[in-house]
């Protein structure tokens, strides 16, 4: 029984329909990747599972719950978190505040074991944990919006393109820092413009275009396939 | 962000900025923080010596910047409330001058009703009625608030209404207020104390009254604690949070809803405070919180919205131009001040002292 | 039987009542002409006849202050409706309209009126002058204010223009010397009430109004109030309707999209501000002849200011019409509620004896419930802003379809 199950959603913005009859599966403890050109709904396909948007046809359902209605704050609660792309930490808050803000719903009573955790990931954060998130550099900022997600200790983690803007260094260490994630047992859910990396990551990818589902398989498998390869992944 | 940020940022094209023309750099120069404190420093420099030329006296002077400080102090109170409820809930809200005067009224009302008269305490001309009227009027101003915003801008804010709604709605307010005001005290002016010795006394130099130094200390500690409360607690963290950045707060999953009626209690008390203390220091009228209304928004605009702190700074800083203003200029002017500053703020640095880059 | 004042009042009423009724009478143009008059003919002479002569004056002076707002009203729907910009400074054009009109036509005070009276100069200029003054002047202050301010975010822009019209209103209430700082300003002409004083003028037309009095000049005012409505109205639907007008509305859709910070604002938004200044210019013109008496207290920012906005919102704003319905419409509310109020006010008074005096202040209560109403519930207002089709519709570019990239998620 699948984690996450989108069955057959049709949503968009507005009277634009964007995504059209989309279905996907994340099962517990999987990275899925979700890959493919610019403008084929995968950002609309990410905030349609949290709630920032509504499907028009089809549903959602999370650990066996219909979530198709529900709004974040309440998805929160079931343990989805996720990380948008921009504007993804509070920028007026430092670090450690920030790692705050992502346990909010809870009491306070482990929050220091959570925040331990989340440095022990990400230890550069620790060293800076009361500088103000706004002054930090990019891939800094994406540890501390990814460590803000991480404090409620999820069951599937959402990350809208967590390599986006990134020097390359940094994109290994968050990729890398995806997979320890995973290890621990967090599923992930992932959009990302670097096709290749994410599906050599991935258990399982699909590919969308023009709001449809395309391909889907196994990570290496759509990697290693040249009809993907050819039409997204650059040949 | 610093200022070579800035500068980046305000410079289209150029990857460096020594490549831009001169013109451009200048109006990329011009847009950092350093200018605009060095054109606020400017501009305060040039109201002192426009005091000068006009033969004002130096302890004169002074005297009007002490009592400036205080000024900044009462509007301080009003703007910190005034700036969390913009950065929230992302309006202007028109209608918070009317909770200022509001506050002002009930601790009159208090005073009014206190059995026989209340010595003053100490060398203040207050006595506990005041006190006491300042303490239950904080929370029902703040109610007042909560209610104004549950009947009206809740509403506004499920239909996804646009800004222009919910300014109109807060002149809806704002008229209302002052309509209940009017109706229930009239059109009068009132003093808390009428004829009350007002004793004075001489400090480095400079005439102050007992009084102000209560309201000085008062706007102060007042500050000291919303910036604890801000700075340690969480539901402080999640209201900058939520200032921040409303989307991210939804998405962290912090109770939005909850948040917003917290900061509608704190602006509605800050005001209430403000109110009173702007009572004791001047007169009251139905107006008053109109009148501080500009400068208010000056402050919030001066110490970028959503900024406690940036807010008292803007307010200390129009305050003493406003009151340093008064020697050579009609006292009836001092918004026209505020204001002068508050549009040099938005053409220069709209982000404010506090605020990042554009 | 009428009395022969009375038929020349109907007579005269019926001008603006015929206006009315061509106005509202949705038909062709070659009916709707004759009977829009003759049905303004008929209201004129049932209204005469029914209403005793204070009922009549009465509606004659609702009718004029109704006019003025609409002219207000049509300024703003320049500004917003088509502009685009959030101002809540119309009690500044207003003013400065009625204090330069005042200045232009009023004579210098000498003797001992110079003793009380200050003021900064008077010309004794004829009405249409003064008029077309304070449009020139509202003009010039709203374009020396356009440039710094109107690249500014919508909700700076309210603020901003808040502060301006208070400054104003303190600038006339301060500054003596101007127009008579504190005190009010007094003796401001009215416009051919000669006629009815020293019979100047044709002579038919000094026959005709015999049997009125100076004190029915109203009636006079009035015609020309209604033809500076009809003036004013023609104009923004003229201008609304051109290619400037289409090049505004596409800019102002363009600006809410995108963010102002920095870029010059098109020339043609600051046409869009002072042009709608100008009308406020005019409206405070015609204000101040009405009124004889001028002081800074009739234009209390947030009262004026207030009102108009009340009405664009509830008549919908983009839309002219919208414009002079709503005003008329809120006129009549804030009419009626005087007349409620003074139902109240035993009600009032056993509530508490100092209530009464004070009831003028429920009056704004109930305005303000209003404005909360119609943003509540029906913000685009009685009439939506329409679509406004031009004569080149569908010309290459502009037909539905044309252009406008795909939206893709």
């Amino acid at each position: 029984m699948p984690l996450l199950k989108v069955d057959a959603i049709t949503c968009g913005y507005g009277d634009v329909e964007v995504l059209s009859d989309v279905s996907a599966e994340v099962n517990a403890g999987e990275i899925v990747s979700v890959i493919g050109p610019n403008g084929a709904g995968k950002s609309t396909l990410m905030k349609a599972v949290f709630g920032l948007l509504h499907p028009w046809k089809g549903a959602i359902s999370f650990k066996d719950q219909d979530i198709s209605r529900l709004e974040p704050y309440d998805i929160v609660k079931l343990r989805m978190c996720y990380v948008p792309q921009v504007a993804n930490v509070f920028t007026d808050l430092t670090v450690e505040d920030n790692l705050e803000m992502g346990a909010f719903v809870l009491s306070d009573g482990d929050m220091a074991e959570r925040k331990e955790r989340v440095f022990e990931l990400f230890p550069r954060l620790k060293e800076r944990r009361r500088q103000d998130a706004g002054k930090m550099s990019g891939g800094e900022r994406q540890m501390v919006a990814m460590g803000s997600a991480l404090m409620l200790d999820p069951e599937l983690l959402l990350l809208d393109e967590p390599s986006a803007g990134l020097a390359p260094k940094m994109v290994e260490v968050i990729f890398d820092r995806i997979v320890r994630v995973n290890e621990e047992g967090i599923a992930v859910l992932m959009v990302e413009q670097n096709a290749k990396q994410s599906l050599y990551m991935a258990h399982r990818g699909y590919v969308l275009a023009n709001g449809q589902n395309r391909f889907e398989g196994g990570g290496r498998e759509l990697l290693n396939d040249p009809e993907v390869g050819r039409l997204y992944l650059g040949g | 962000m610093t200022d070579a940020a800035d500068i980046a940022e305000t410079s289209r094209a150029a990857t460096d900025w020594r490549e831009l023309r001169p013109a451009e750099r200048l109006k990329a120069a011009l847009q950092t923080r350093t200018a605009m404190v060095a054109a606020v420093i400017l501009v305060l420099l040039g109201l002192w010596l426009a005091a000068e030329v006009q033969d004002v006296a130096r302890s004169r002077l002074l005297s009007l910047a002490v009592w400036g400080v205080m000024l900044g102090g009462v509007i301080g109170l009003g703007a910190i409330g005034l700036t969390l409820i913009y950065g929230v809930l992302k309006f202007p809200n028109f209608s918070h001058g009317a909770l200022v005067t509001l506050g002002a009224y009930i601790a009159f009302a208090v005073v009014t009703v206190w059995p026989g008269q209340s010595p003053a305490l100490g060398p203040f001309s207050f006595g506990w009625d005041l006190i006491v009227g300042m303490i239950i009027a904080m929370p029902l101003v703040g109610l007042a608030a909560l209610g104004l915003d549950r009947v009206v801008y809740r509403r506004l804010r499920i239909q996804k209404s646009s800004l222009v709604l919910f300014a109109m709605a807060s002149l809806a307010m704002a008229f209302l207020l002052r309509s209940l005001i009017y109706l229930a005290w009239g059109s009068d002016f009132h003093f808390y104390y009428q004829g009350r010795a007002n004793p004075s006394f001489t400090l480095i130099g400079v005439q102050v009254q007992a009084d102000q130094i209560f309201i000085l200390v008062l706007a102060f500690t007042l500050v000291g604690l919303i910036y604890l409360l801000l700075g340690r607690t969480k539901m402080g963290k999640a209201m900058r949070a939520t200032a921040n950045n409303p989307e991210l707060a939804q998405v962290r999953g912090i109770n939005t809803e909850r948040v917003i009626a917290w900061t509608w209690i704190m602006s509605g008390a800050l005001a209430a405070a403000g109110g009173v203390m702007y009572g004791l220091a001047s007169q009251l009228r139905p107006e008053m919180g109109f009148w501080l209304l500009l400068p208010m928004f000056a402050a919030v605009i001066m110490g970028t919205i959503g900024n406690p702190r940036g807010a008292l700074v803007g307010a200390i800083i129009i305050g003493v131009a406003q009151q340093v203003s008064t020697a050579f200029l009609n006292p009836a002017y001092g918004p026209a001040v505020a204001f002068v500053l508050m549009v040099l703020t938005l053409l220069l640095r709209p982000q404010g002292l506090f605020g990042g880059g554009s | 039987m009428m009395d022969a004042a009375t038929i020349v009042k109907a007579l005269l009423v019926a001008i603006p009542l015929s206006v009315a009724g061509v106005a509202l009478l949705r038909i062709r143009w070659v009916l709707r002409l004759p009977l829009g008059i003759a049905a303004g003919v008929a209201a004129a002479f049932v209204l005469a006849a029914w209403l005793e002569s204070g009922g009549l004056a009465y509606l004659v002076s609702f009718a004029t202050m109704g006019g003025i707002y609409a002219i207000l009203a049509l300024g703003l729907n320049t500004q917003w409706g088509y502009g685009g910009h959030l101002n809540f400074g119309i009690a500044g054009f207003f003013a400065i309209g009625a204090f330069t009109t005042a200045l232009f036509t009023t004579a210098e005070p000498t003797g001992t009126l110079a003793q009380y009276t200050q003021q900064a100069f008077g010309l004794e200029m004829p009405f249409l002058v003064g008029i077309a003054a304070g449009a020139v002047v509202a003009g010039i202050v709203a374009l020396l204010i356009a440039v710094p301010v109107l690249r500014l975010r919508m909700d700076f822009l309210a603020i901003a223009t808040i502060g301006i019209a208070e400054i104003i209103r303190l600038i006339f209430q301060n500054e003596r010397w101007l127009a008579n700082g504190p005190q009010p300003l007094r003796g401001i002409p009215q416009p051919g009430r000669c006629i009815l004083e020293e019979q100047c003028g044709p002579h038919w037309l000094t026959v005709f109004l015999e049997p009125l009095t100076p004190r029915d000049y109203t009636y006079l005012y009035l015609i020309v109030i209604t033809v500076f409505v009809v003036a004013v109205y023609l104009l923004a639907e003229r201008a609304v309707r051109s290619p400037w007008g289409r090049m505004l509305r596409a800019t102002r859709d363009e600006e809410s999209s995108t963010a102002m910070s920095g870029k010059n604002v098109p020339w043609v938004r600051i046409q869009s501000f002072v042009f709608g200044a100008v009308i406020m210019g005019i409206a405070g013109g015609l204000y101040a002849h009405y009124t004889v008496t001028i002081d800074y207290s009739h234009f209390r920012p947030l009262f004026a200011t207030f009102m108009v906005w009340v009405m664009l919102m509830l008549g919908g704003s983009g839309n002219n019409a919208g414009a002079v319905l709503g005003a008329f419409i809120v006129w009549a509310v804030w009419s009626g509620t005087a007349f409620m109020v003074g139902a109240l006010e035993p009600v009032l008074g056993a509530i508490s004896e100092d209530l009464p005096s004070r009831a003028s202040y429920l009056r704004w209560l109930f305005v303000a419930l209003l404005l909360a109403g119609i943003v509540l519930f029906r913000p685009q207002g009685i009439m939506p802003e329409e679509k406004v089709v031009s004569r080149h519709a569908f010309a290459p570019g502009e037909g539905p379809g044309e252009g406008g990239a795909q939206h893709q998620g």
